[in-house]
């Protein structure tokens, strides 16, 4: 994947808005190399909402931002309505429970890795499109295919890299086997985004919108509002249960705040922490809280001075009080970190200490390095919630080190001086160990901030061995010992990862609060077949 | 009503009325082509390559080039102009760099919508003003005055977006709950079927146009009051209503059409917060995201539009003016 995303980024014209839609939704990578069996309900820490379910009603849904750039498309969203829709009419080959686990619930019924190069998806029987046609083997072909095409600008392209376009073959009408062009481990987890939906053979954009999903595209307006009437021949039997679902844009989120208090919309994304007690004050409306792994890292370039000293980074990392920034930028919505992301992967290194501030310790670390009353500034813009806001709040801990931090509020961050800055806040979604990785740890990264690895360092090598190792328990040895080098000298200070925060009217049931979501509402009710009115 | 002698003694006419329209429609063409030539330079005519600023730092080469091909850069600036210009004329405002579709299609639904906030504000603020204005004029220093005084000076002050989140408050979410706090237009669907959701938008204008144009009738009313020809119409004996209705409105009303056309011109731009605070489906909301989205041909049209309603509203009101005084219109 080495030299595309940048460019391909491109496509989506320049709004820093539209790197944090890419990078929300980006890969993820999981455990198991067998990926087969049934639908796994077990074992999730959320809690459904609701009573019993009632057919019918049009379910109407505020999401946060979206205007003319609309568009629905299976595999590619650019704004956040856009994801709204999507899953209404796309379906995954794999997908994620609300515990973070990759599960065959999804369109695949096997997905099985045979060799480190060589992968075999199976589908389930029966499932049709919109238009009646029978999901076959040709479909999943053109599907990979589209996404592996870099001139679609397609968010998944990267993350099937190592899938070679030209060598996916059709064993029988329900078997696709996949000849990488070197070893993989992570394609089962890229299966599983909601981006990579499966679209049927000669699917445009510009065409119908014809997927396997629970609703069909009625009616879109780009910037106002799209009708998604049920999909009568869904194949998960007596799925949906409304008869229309209405996704509607709000680029101003007051005036959604107040359509939801209003009775005019039945669930809203992302409502601000400052309105979260108007809402719990309503007792027909609730909040529901996904465990997001969103991060906003302020990044240390390792390679630029003063942080080309692992004493002054560490010493950073001290500075920060993790409680305080999260009360302070989030309400206290989302939980501590400890300079590690993809807290969700099943290799994730939980057993490291946790860091907590240390200023004496991070005064000697800065003594050590003959740094006393440094003073450096940091960069850092509105490109996404909170990015200024740690900025300056990281600015005032760091007052008691001794250490002063200018920070600059520049708007065009993301231009010239993206990357090659020594000190800077940037922000990151949800995604698994692996992928993160490749987008942003590695020289070939398209963002990497912290010009990480050290040149000495061994994380390149294990990187590649983790990769191309099959065994789930094997590759989270080498994630361990990733993670490890990272912990010790790495250049981001992570202090939080922030939740996902919506509210919906409570005569909407099904919903599961608490899950390990990477899209507002619960992944909008997965594709709104597991949310109803209830009776 | 008698002829009366110009300035010079005899009648000053000057071609009359249709030549004064005539006229002033030149002068508005004048006006519109100037704007369009700033529009242009403060947009695509920049220092710097406009296809780089729109694309950022993801730009391709191939990118570029095909942008620049649609922006036509690599003709002379002149030629730019030109082709824009005549593009505009042919009613053609180019194809939305956003949503990749033509600007007429994309602003078409929203232009009707914001006219019709609009004219629905007119209608209701430009009478009400008058009538309010007239009889704080008359009733001057009486309570019904001062407390329109004191009640257009607090929503004068008030920010359009300020009165508009309270009235959503007090009607819509939090203190009663009879009105829709926003405005949901379905698509293909117009704002006046559903009347109810456009009352809040409306009252938010009406109350942001409202005060000033009071404030200017009762001045200008309270003046012509005072003046040698109520007084002589009043010492002659005619009915205080026909002093009012014949003699002192019409001089009253010249000056206030001025601050009508001005204020509902100034509702062109103010509509922007409003129908950011309704979600109201406008040309306000398509230019606040075309300008996130560096979407020239779109912020270029939506420019034009609203200067071109500077234009027709300023000609209507010169010509309202000199229709109801009679000193100007006997002057032509």
């Amino acid at each position: 994947m080495a030299d595309t995303p940048i460019e391909r980024l491109g496509d989506l014209t320049a709004t820093t808005l539209t790197r944090r839609r890419l990078l929300i939704n980006a890969g993820v990578i999981a455990g198991g190399v067998m990926l087969a069996g049934p639908l796994a309900a077990c074992g999730t820490t959320s809690t459904s909402t609701g009573g019993s379910p009632k057919r019918g009603g049009n379910f109407r849904l505020g999401v946060t931002g979206g205007g003319s750039g609309d568009i629905i498309d299976g595999q590619k969203i650019v704004t956040k309505p856009d994801q709204a829709r999507l899953v209404a009419g796309f379906e995954t080959l794999l997908e994620y429970d609300t515990n973070y686990k990759l599960q065959t619930t999804g369109l695949a019924e096997s997905v099985t890795q045979d060799a480190p190069d060589k992968w075999t998806i199976k589908l389930k029987s029966g499932i049709t499109f919109h238009n009646g046609k029978t999901l076959g083997a040709d479909d999943v072909i053109y599907s990979l295919q589209r996404i592996s095409d870099p001139k679609q600008g397609l968010f998944g392209t990267a993350g099937l890299a190592s899938v070679d376009p030209n060598n996916i073959t059709k064993v029988d009408d329900r078997t696709v086997r996949l000849n990488l062009k070197q070893a993989d481990s992570t394609i089962g987890d890229q299966l599983g985004q909601y981006y990579n939906g499966i679209v049927p053979v000669g699917y445009t954009r510009a065409g119908e919108q014809i997927g396997t999903g629970a609703y069909k595209v009625q009616s879109f307006t780009k910037g106002q509002q799209s009708v998604h009437v049920r999909n009568t021949n869904y194949w998960r039997s007596g799925l949906p249960y409304f008869d229309t679902v209405t996704v509607i844009d709000f680029p101003d989120v007051a005036a959604q705040v107040n359509a939801l208090l209003s009775g005019q919309i039945d669930a809203m994304t992302d409502i601000p922490a400052a309105q979260i007690s108007v809402v719990r004050g309503h007792s027909n409306l609730a909040i529901l809280e996904g465990q997001g792994a969103d991060w906003r890292p302020l990044c240390m370039a390792i390679d630029m001075p003063p942080f080309d000293d692992n004493n002054v980074r560490q010493a950073f990392r001290l500075m920060v009080d993790r409680n305080a920034m999260l009360q302070q930028v989030f309400s206290g919505h989302g939980r501590i970190a400890n300079d590690l992301y993809s807290p969700f992967d099943p290799a994730f290194d939980s057993s490291l200490p946790q860091r907590h501030q240390d200023i004496a310790q991070a005064k000697s670390l800065l003594h050590k390095a003959g740094k006393d009353n440094l003073v450096v500034d940091l960069h850092t813009t509105d490109g996404a919630a909170g990015m200024v806001d740690s900025a300056n709040i990281f600015a005032s801990q760091a007052k008691a080190a001794g250490v002063t931090v200018n920070v600059h509020n520049d708007p065009n961050y993301y231009g010239d001086l993206y990357l090659k800055l020594a000190f800077s806040v940037d922000f990151w979604g949800t995604r698994n160990f692996l992928p993160q990785v490749a987008n942003g740890s590695i020289p070939t990264a398209p963002y990497n901030e912290c010009h990480w690895p050290p040149k000495d360092s061994n994380y390149l090598s294990l990187y590649q061995q983790a990769l191309a190792e099959p065994n789930a328990g094997k590759r989270a040895d080498l994630i361990h010992q990733m993670q490890k080098l990272e912990y010790d000298q790495g250049g981001y200070i992570i202090p939080m990862f922030n939740n996902l925060v919506d509210a919906y009217s409570t005569k909407v049931g099904g919903l599961n609060n608490g899950s390990k979501a990477t899209l507002n509402l619960d992944s909008f009710g997965h594709g709104y077949r597991s949310i109803y009115f209830t009776a | 009503m008698l002829e009366r002698p110009g300035p010079t003694g005899g009648p000053a006419r000057t071609g009359g009325i249709g030549l004064f329209i005539l006229r002033r429609i030149l002068q508005g063409l004048l006006v519109l082509v100037l704007v369009s030539i700033v529009v242009f330079a403060a947009t695509q005519a920049l220092p710097g390559d406009p296809a780089r600023a729109i694309l950022g730092r993801g730009a391709t080469p191939a990118s570029l080039a095909a942008l620049r091909e649609q922006l036509h850069l690599n003709q002379p600036v002149v030629q730019q102009y030109l082709t824009w210009a005549t593009g505009l004329l042919h009613g053609d405002a180019g194809r939305s760099f956003a949503a990749q579709e033509p600007v007429s299609k994309l602003l078409g639904d929203r232009i009707v919508n914001t006219a019709f906030l609009l004219i629905c504000s007119g209608l209701i603020s430009i009478p009400l003003s008058i009538l309010i204005g007239s009889y704080a004029a008359l009733w001057r220093d009486r309570p019904f005055d001062v407390v329109t005084s004191l009640v257009t000076l607090v929503f004068a002050a008030l920010p359009e977006f300020v009165v508009g989140v309270a009235l959503v408050v007090l009607f819509a979410t939090t203190v009663f709950h009879f009105l829709p706090a926003i405005t949901l237009i379905p698509p293909g669907g117009r704002p006046w079927e559903q009347p109810i959701a456009i009352i809040l938008p409306t009252l938010t204008l009406v109350l942001a146009v409202t005060p000033y144009v009071v404030r200017i009738m009762r001045a200008s009313m309270v003046e012509v009051l005072e003046s040698d020809y109520v007084e002589m119409a009043r010492l002659k004996g005619l009915p205080e209503r026909l002093v009012l209705r014949r003699h002192a409105l019409p001089n009253a009303l010249g000056p206030t059409f001025q601050v009508i056309a001005i204020n509902l011109a100034y509702l062109a731009g103010g509509v922007i917060v409003v129908e950011y605070i309704f979600n109201y489906a406008g040309i306000g909301g398509a230019l606040r995201d075309a300008v996130s989205n560096r979407d020239l041909p779109v912020v270029q049209a939506i420019a034009m539009i609203i200067a071109g309603l500077y234009v027709v509203l300023n000609l209507l009101a010169d010509i309202a003016t000199i229709l109801v005084t009679p000193r100007l219109r006997t002057r032509l």
